[in-house]
């Protein structure tokens, strides 16, 4: 394994029981530390299966992960440790209040104390929520939901931190704010994985990208130079011209 | 540690703020307990304890319309109300529900029966060579008129006999008294000298009652207070099955158990947060449930609960028992994926094993092969434990295999679940 690699993946497959087809078909690649790295395909390209192995919520049928020189199979642990995720769906408690879910998620991190209570003040505040942190999360509005569950993401610095639509549904104000945190944390160190269906969010966001269809990994690399080297008007023309306009599901 | 702790912390904030759970916890059972007990406090009753009203239409002028007065009244089972009719009306009364149960002795009840005793000892005596073997020996030939004994028509067939045998116990008492009198007096008559002229005959044959048990809770007997709040809070307990299984389904459905996955903790560190949290739960149900039995069914007339004195032996049970109620908990939570699903089969299950293991009815009255599949129901074990406890004075020796069971049973579920969650996350 490469020094400076976030993410190595080497021949990874993931076939549903039952299934004729691979959800994902032996796919490789590589993640520098420090990227903004987009993960774009269509409904049912295989984008959640990919992640949702990268973070150990699926066990592959066959293949290598390595997230920061660690390896999936024996250092699950570990892994833990320095990766999170922000899911397309609020994964909090919506009867505990903003603070309860982030002291409850900072201890689970082996965050305590006034570091921890230092922590979540400071990131309510980035986030226009400290004046709600008493408030119970199903008493937040879309918005304010959203920018709460990346708060949860990111509480402990992850060190790789996946991210599932995170702007899915925010007004352009929410949506401004994490953007820009977004590019704050990976300034700071954070290599991020994102997926998006918001094309020019990609375009705007992502350091990478790699277009993903039927499982397999179709086109991989700099989105401006994918662009230019497909002879294309910009991102959102290169994913209809690499996945064709066929409506999904 | 620190993991465990805040997992804790996690689940009782939301418990405490699921004001439905709760009341399903602890209003539910609270309910349960005093409405079942008051309900079933009669059919627990002793017949002595609840005197059965009887009318008694004594139409016989002679003694032993007296003595069936008497007999019935010294029993004390029965409230005696004497009723001036005829038997017709007499009837009428106890079909319409005024009375329970009507006897009815016809008139010249006591000649016929001192002349059916007049035949038979001297039938008796005349085959012994003592008296004159044609003395009285047409005395029976006319027919004769039973005691009657009506029953209302909502009578319980169990109930009837008891009724019935204790009427006949009277009945025999009076024959058997009788019959010696008429010994005496023929003897006498025969010229052979009267023995025991004065003496009174006990019963022959006598028993005595004694509890089974090695120590046994003093004049203790199973009664509706002492079945009831037991066999409700295994009940109650095993209902937190409802409770425990809704938020595991509810953390899925809401995507914060994705997160808890992909944080550091095991898949045991988590569960046992859970099952920690709600294990507390469970004995402050069962708290609640002995403080009603103790303090509340008293107010309402019913008898205290008596617990026994081994403490120490009763939070074992408790333990285990609540221990083996969240352990199906959280199997039930993972085998199912839908709120409803989850709430439904919890439900009835429980109602199930409840009624298996005689939570409604004692198991002994069961049909063999009920009594046989009963002793697969973990309530059935906690209720026998808690029975041997607060009933028969028990201690560790006593309880060891039901608490054993019912740890195994959390061991097994738990490890059930386990192996099924893992199945399901790949």
């Amino acid at each position: 394994m490469a020094l400076g690699i976030a993410i190595e993946v080497k021949n990874l497959s993931k076939t549903y029981k039952g299934a004729l087809v691979p959800a994902v078909n032996n796919i490789s690649f590589a993640i520098p530390k420090g990227e903004i790295w987009g993960l774009l395909g269509p409904n049912g390209a295989g984008k959640t299966t990919t992640i949702s192995m990268l973070c150990g919520l699926l066990a592959p049928s066959s293949g290598d992960i390595h997230l920061n020189g660690l390896d999936y199979s024996s250092q699950r642990d570990a892994i833990k440790k320095i990766i999170s995720i922000v899911p397309q769906d609020i994964a909090l408690f919506p009867t505990l209040t903003a603070y309860e879910n982030l002291e409850y998620i900072g201890n689970m991190y082996g965050l305590k104390g006034a570091m921890l209570k230092q922590k979540i003040n400071d990131s309510l505040e980035v986030f226009g929520l400290l004046e709600n942190a008493d408030k119970r999360i199903e008493k937040y509005s879309g918005g304010m939901k959203r920018r709460i569950n990346l708060i949860a993401g990111i509480l402990h610095q992850p060190q790789i931190l996946f991210l599932d639509e995170p702007t899915v549904g925010v007004d352009v104000q929410s949506r401004n704010i994490i953007v820009e945190f977004l590019h704050r944390i990976n300034k700071e160190g954070t290599t991020i994985i994102y997926t998006s269906h918001l094309m020019e969010e990609a375009a705007e966001l992502c350091t990478g990208i790699a277009i993903i269809d039927h499982g397999a990994i179709i086109a991989s690399g700099k989105p401006a130079q994918l662009v230019q080297q497909y002879e294309c008007l910009n991102l959102e023309d290169l994913f209809l011209k690499l996945t064709g306009r066929t409506l999904r599901d | 540690m620190l993991r465990l702790f805040a997992t804790i912390k996690k689940e009782f904030l939301i418990l405490l703020r699921d004001k439905s759970g709760l009341a399903i916890l602890f209003v539910m059972p609270v309910a349960l307990v005093t409405i079942m007990a008051l309900i079933q406090d009669a059919p627990f009753r002793d017949y002595q304890e609840m005197k059965i009203p009887l009318l008694l239409l004594n139409k016989d002028e002679g003694d032993l319309g007296k003595k069936i007065s008497a007999g019935l009244k010294d029993s004390k089972i029965f409230e005696v109300n004497y009723f001036n009719g005829t038997t017709e009306a007499a009837r009428i009364a106890i079909a319409g529900g005024k009375y329970q149960i009507g006897i009815i002795i016809p008139a010249k009840a006591t000649n016929l029966l001192d002349h059916k005793i007049d035949f038979f000892v001297n039938a008796t005596l005349a085959s012994m060579g003592l008296t004159d073997s044609t003395a009285s020996t047409t005395a029976v030939q006319n027919s004769s008129e039973p005691v009657l004994v009506y029953f209302a028509p909502d009578i319980k067939k169990s109930f009837k006999n008891s009724v019935l045998s204790s009427i006949r116990q009277v009945a025999a008492k009076l024959e058997s008294q009788s019959l010696i009198e008429s010994f005496k007096k023929e003897l006498s008559n025969a010229g052979t000298p009267e023995a025991h002229s004065n003496t009174e005959f006990g019963d022959f044959i006598t028993f005595r009652e004694e509890s089974a048990v090695e120590h046994p809770v003093t004049n203790l007997e199973l009664n509706s207070v002492q079945h009831n709040v037991p066999a409700w809070t295994m009940f109650g307990m095993f209902f937190i099955v409802i409770t425990l299984a809704g938020s595991m389904i509810k953390e899925r459905e809401e995507g914060s158990y994705l997160r808890i996955r992909t944080m550091p903790g095991s898949y045991f560190t988590v569960m046992a947060g859970k099952i920690i949290s709600y294990l507390f739960v469970c004995l402050i149900q069962f708290s609640l449930m002995l403080m009603v039995g103790i303090f509340l069914l008293p107010v309402f007339g019913l008898p205290q609960l008596t617990i026994g004195s081994n403490i120490p032996a009763i939070i074992l049970v408790a333990l285990s028992s609540a221990l083996a109620a969240t352990g199906y908990g959280v199997l039930v939570g993972t085998v199912f994926n839908t709120h409803q699903q989850s709430s439904t089969f919890g439900a009835v299950s429980v109602v199930i094993l409840a009624a298996l293991g005689g939570i409604w009815v004692p198991v002994y009255v069961m049909p063999e092969v009920i009594r046989v599949i009963a002793e697969l129901s973990p309530l059935y074990w906690g209720l026998n434990a808690f029975q041997t406890l607060f009933l028969g004075g028990g201690d560790f020796s006593s309880i060891w295999a039901n608490t054993s069971k019912l740890l195994i049973f959390f061991a097994l579920t738990v490890g059930l679940a386990y192996f099924i969650n893992k199945t399901k996350n790949n």
